[in-house]
């Protein structure tokens, strides 16, 4: 039916034409839907993905004429003896290990408890909150909590020293700029920043576990944990899973806050394996870009070696 | 938080009646209240740093430097001074909105596009393009394609381009807006495409007159996670673009150094008020519309 239509409407044009124009519609006409996507996606996300695993075996160098030369996975042994990318892999690590837990966990109570929120305009309301930071792009939260933390006239500061007493002008804390405080400092920021979306998500999970479900297991007997345990987490572990390893991913690949708050400083602590590579590819030397590559596929291998393992230890069972 | 609040205010308010006093009441709502106090001391902690940003942006500058949160004098006027005095601002903002318009409306139609074809034409090997769209959201790379993204930039003669940062924008978040379009299509019935296809209309039309509607829920959470991304980009606009006046307004506030000549605190407050406030309003608006799409699209997907 549809086939004929096309026909019909492709009949104003001369025989052999028309006849091309309908097979067109409806063999590549769906890739023609596509192909914007596919062109865009090809050109900055697959092929620089292909140019860096190939840069990788070379001794590329961008600021020099002379042309490059395959070297085989020398890059990867160079960079797998030097102490700094090991650091730098371990420093990513530690700031994952700092980020993850509570801005899972602290979401996880917030929503708990605004679950439980029956009056409709205030449930509103709090969703509206909730998700302000969410809309806030990267950058402004960076520069909005690298205000907080400010030495001078940051509120943080003015807390400890003017309100509580607690420090004064000399000893009081260095949050940013490479000091020991500052993964801390970049962690509490970004569980701030995502408690109000993850919030969401847990909400959407509890909101789909019917009402009775919890009721009856209270009438049961059952204590608030157990209700907790044995009704609620079980729903939510798919919701738990996917912020998990989406989560480990960006805090491991963290690059604009460290770019922001730390610089090139190898001692830094947020001198991470991303910073790492963009050091060596932008910044030092010749820009060495094919052993930022280098540095850039390891740091990425190691990443999805261990989101494997996530998905493993926080897939649902049963 | 041992009980329901329902099941709380039921049982123990007999008990209440019978004392008829007001410790009673505070007794049978506890967990209640402890339960919006916790709530509430959430939403202080979410809005306090933005509350601080405002307050700041309308200080008077000795004010500034006290640090209380409350000014002793207001000043409305840094808001003015900004745009007469700091003259790349109006540039910096104007190159942010011209490139972040030009990402979203972009971005959307690729989306919506795709979505529709995955969904509804069904192409051979759809399939793959799902599982590759898929697989690059769990590999950085964001991160790892800077290097040869610049290179490809450098060939194409769009290093410092202001226009040029459109093309790696789009793809920032193209994966992600099209698999939610995908799972918005996926709920609107075959059948209703197949009706509109059989009664004439091309695929065009159909997805014009038929799916774009369906789908529009997802269309305001593809619209601001767009927004969102390309408003506040850093790393892709650090990189590419060297002159103050060709970059957009993050990388302009987050090398500004608070405190010194036209970036005195209250000033550069006034700007990131500017900046961030659109944003907000535009979810404020949009959020009913924004959380269906997102309970029907990204929750599922």
């Amino acid at each position: 039916m549809a086939e004929t239509i096309a026909s019909d409407q492709a009949g104003l044009y001369p025989g052999r034409m028309a006849g091309y124009l309908a097979q067109l519609r409806q063999g590549a006409g769906a890739w023609l839907f596509l192909l914007p996507t596919l062109a865009f996606f090809a050109g900055y996300q697959l092929w620089p993905i292909i140019r860096v695993l190939w840069l990788s075996f070379t001794d590329y160098q961008f600021l020099t004429n002379d042309p490059s030369n395959w070297v085989g996975i020398s890059n990867y042994s160079e960079a797998l003896r030097d102490p700094l990318m090991w650091k730098s892999l371990g420093r990513a690590a530690l700031f994952t290990i700092m980020f993850l837990p509570g801005t899972i966990i602290l979401p996880l109570l917030l929503a708990i408890l605004i679950d439980r929120v029956t009056q409709p305009r205030l449930a509103t309301v709090y969703r509206v909150v909730l998700l302000i930071p969410a809309v806030i792009p990267s950058t402004l939260i960076f520069v909005l909590w690298k205000w907080m933390y400010n030495y001078q006239v940051g509120p943080i500061n003015h807390f400890l020293v003017s309100t509580t007493g607690l420090f004064t002008l000399h000893n009081a804390p260095q949050w940013l700029g490479g000091t020991a405080l500052t993964l801390p400092s970049i962690a509490i920021m970004e569980v701030w920043w995502g408690l109000g979306y993850h919030t969401i998500f847990f909400l959407a999970g509890l909101a789909a576990i019917p009402k009775d479900l919890p009721e009856a297991a209270r009438i049961d007997g059952a204590t608030e944990w157990q209700v907790f345990w044995h009704v609620t987490r079980p729903r939510l572990a798919p919701i738990v899973m996917i912020l998990v390893v989406l989560r480990f991913g960006t805090a491991m690949a963290v690059i604009d806050e460290y770019l922001i708050f730390g610089g090139f400083n190898r001692a830094s602590p947020t001198y991470t394996w991303t910073i790492f590579m963009y050091d060596q590819a932008f910044k030092t030397g010749l820009w060495r870009q094919g052993y930022a590559a280098a540095i850039g596929m390891i740091g990425a291998v190691a990443m999805m070696i261990v989101m494997v393992f996530l998905i493993r230890i926080f897939r649902p069972r049963g | 938080m041992a009980l329901d609040a329902a099941h709380d205010a039921a049982v123990p308010s007999r008990a209440g009646a019978t004392t008829g006093e007001d410790p009673g009441w505070f007794k049978e709502n506890r967990t209640a209240i402890v339960r919006h106090a916790v709530i509430l001391l959430f939403m202080v902690i979410i809005l306090a740093p933005l509350a601080w940003v405002l307050m700041m942006s309308i200080k008077s500058l000795p004010d500034s430097m006290r640090g209380d949160f409350w000014p002793r004098k207001f000043d409305f006027s840094h808001y003015s001074f900004v745009f007469e005095r700091i003259h790349t601002l109006p540039i910096n903002l104007f190159n942010s909105i011209y490139v972040t318009t030009a990402t979203v409306l972009t971005t959307t139609v690729c989306a919506v596009l795709a979505g529709y074809a995955l969904v509804h034409l069904r192409p051979k090997g759809a399939g793959i393009v799902v599982t590759v769209l898929l697989v690059s959201l769990y590999f950085p790379v964001r991160v790892v394609s800077i290097i040869s993204i610049y290179e490809t930039q450098h060939w194409l003669g769009l290093i410092n381009n202001t226009s040029g940062l459109i093309l790696p924008y789009i793809t920032l978040q193209l994966a992600i807006s099209v698999l939610i379009m995908r799972s918005m299509f996926q709920l609107v019935p075959h059948e209703m495409i197949e009706a509109a296809r059989i009664d004439g209309a091309g695929h065009w039309r159909t997805l014009w007159m038929i799916g774009v509607p369906m789908v529009r829920n997802g269309l305001v959470v593809i619209f601001i996670v767009n927004f969102v991304t390309a408003w506040g980009e850093y790393l892709l606009c650090l990189t590419l673009v060297d002159d103050e006046a060709k970059r957009t307004m993050p990388v302009v506030l987050a090398a500004a150094q608070g405190g010194q000549g036209q970036w005195a605190w209250p000033n550069l407050a006034a700007v990131y008020v500017i900046v961030v406030t659109p944003g907000i309003i535009a979810f404020t608006f949009a959020q009913k519309l924004f959380f269906k799409g997102l309970a029907e699209g990204v929750v599922k997907g």
